[in-house]
């Protein structure tokens, strides 16, 4: 039994390029079928070419350096454990989190953890000494800049989610291995509060413009990176 | 090559097949650029680990589109707010189109990001993924006359979309 014209445009909408036998007989059963179908794969085309994102420049490469890290940075992922360092710690209690609840993560400190595992080790493992060479320009388009001393141990720059927007993540390599620092160009933080979770520890810093985290294997080297980001990622003039 | 070796290509090789493809995914149905790649990222770290236990390579595309939806409506589709940053992604490849294929397509990207979930998901596995209706109503768990029923009012919504806004041209011969 031949498909009647209401069954058959039902069937171009929902799946025109179906290959089933009886459908193509159709699309060719008579004029009328014929144009029906032309329309159809008409749209297609445009809806192909709609949906067609290129895919970011390093997106494979990056997916691929997940396969080159050790194991172990590759465990299950543990809840955030704050080893907080009390000479550091902002009363949370007294103070009431600065985060803004519903915004996305329930906490600054979560959205790190989160973030952190999802790609932070990869990154690290493309951080090779190779200063990158884009870093003004990614920070300009959030209205910073980094100081030489900054930019020239940078390797690895790229943009990644906060919780309020668009941030960027970065690698430094300094003299005791590669450290990531993650600046949140609208977010809030408690000034100098630290955490630890997995094998690292973090800083959090209120820059001039925005706030930042310092992620890395030691608490002692992330104070002393605080001095730096905080004098080196700076508004652009005409921004503070 | 030895095991490590044999499971690192074998990673790489899922990369390199399927990375584009769940990106663009990815940047559907969460309508940003750094989450869409961060989706993909968490999605790829969560398959190099769990790489043993993938038994049926004709399963790996709906493995990893599972993995990337699991992750999607744990982080992502609860909490943070809905951005539509699709067009600043695409505009290089727009200077090629003529002015009245560029509105065609952009008024098109407007409506699919219009659409409600239920719509656009499907299509989404359609258009971007190759999936017949039969593997979509498998991912989705619903019926596959109930996948070709959205699929049918998906594309529909879009059409009336395209006459509301007053495309002149070929795309009024197309309805």
């Amino acid at each position: 039994m031949s498909m009647n014209f209401s069954e058959f445009k039902r069937l171009l909408g929902a799946e025109p390029r179906s290959g089933d036998p009886e459908f193509l007989r159709a699309c060719q059963s008579s004029p009328e079928f014929e144009r029906e179908a032309a329309k159809a794969q008409q749209f297609e085309d445009k809806l192909d070419r709609a949906m067609d994102i290129p895919e970011p420049a390093s997106l494979i490469e990056d997916l691929m350096t997940i396969s080159q890290q050790p194991p172990a940075m590759t465990g299950n992922r543990r809840w955030l454990k704050f080893a907080l360092a009390a000479s550091l710690f902002v009363a949370v209690g007294a103070a009431g989190l600065v985060w803004k609840m519903n915004r996305g993560w329930d906490s600054v400190e979560e959205y790190l953890v989160d973030h952190y595992r999802h790609d932070g080790v990869s990154l690290l493992v493309r951080a090779d000494g190779d200063t990158a060479k884009d870093v003004q320009e990614i920070l300009s388009e959030l209205n910073i800049h980094a100081s030489p001393a900054l930019a020239e141990i940078v390797g690895v720059i790229k943009y990644c989610p906060t919780p309020d927007g668009k941030g960027v993540h970065m690698i430094l390599n300094t003299e005791t291995g590669p450290v990531t620092v993650i600046y949140m160009p609208d977010t809030a933080v408690n000034d100098r509060e630290m955490l630890a979770f997995d094998d690292v520890e973090a800083v959090l810093i209120t820059l001039q413009s925005g706030s930042a985290a310092i992620i890395g294997p030691a608490a002692e080297q992330m104070s002393s990176l605080y001095a730096l980001i905080y004098d080196s990622l700076l508004p652009l003039p005409g921004n503070s | 090559m030895n095991t490590e070796a044999g499971r690192q290509a074998k990673f790489n090789q899922l990369a390199q097949t399927y990375g584009t493809d769940l990106y663009r995914y990815a940047m559907w149905i969460c309508g940003n650029d750094a989450l869409a790649k961060d989706l993909v990222q968490e999605t790829f770290l969560r398959a190099w680990k769990a790489l043993d236990n993938l038994k049926d390579s004709k399963a790996v595309k709906s493995w990893l589109i599972t993995i990337l939806r699991r992750e999607y409506a744990r982080t992502f589709e609860r909490k943070v707010p809905k951005f539509t940053d699709v067009d600043s992604v695409v505009v290089a490849d727009e200077r090629e189109l003529e002015p009245e294929e560029r509105t065609e397509i952009r008024l098109l990207r407007q409506g699919i990001m219009e659409l409600a979930p239920k719509y656009r998901e499907p299509l989404l596995m359609q258009v971007v993924l190759g999936y017949s209706c039969k593997e979509i109503s498998e991912t989705l768990g619903i019926s596959k006359s109930a996948v070709m029923t959205q699929l049918f009012r998906a594309r529909e919504q879009l059409k009336s979309q395209l006459r509301k806004d007053g495309v002149t041209g070929n795309v009024h011969e197309l309805f």
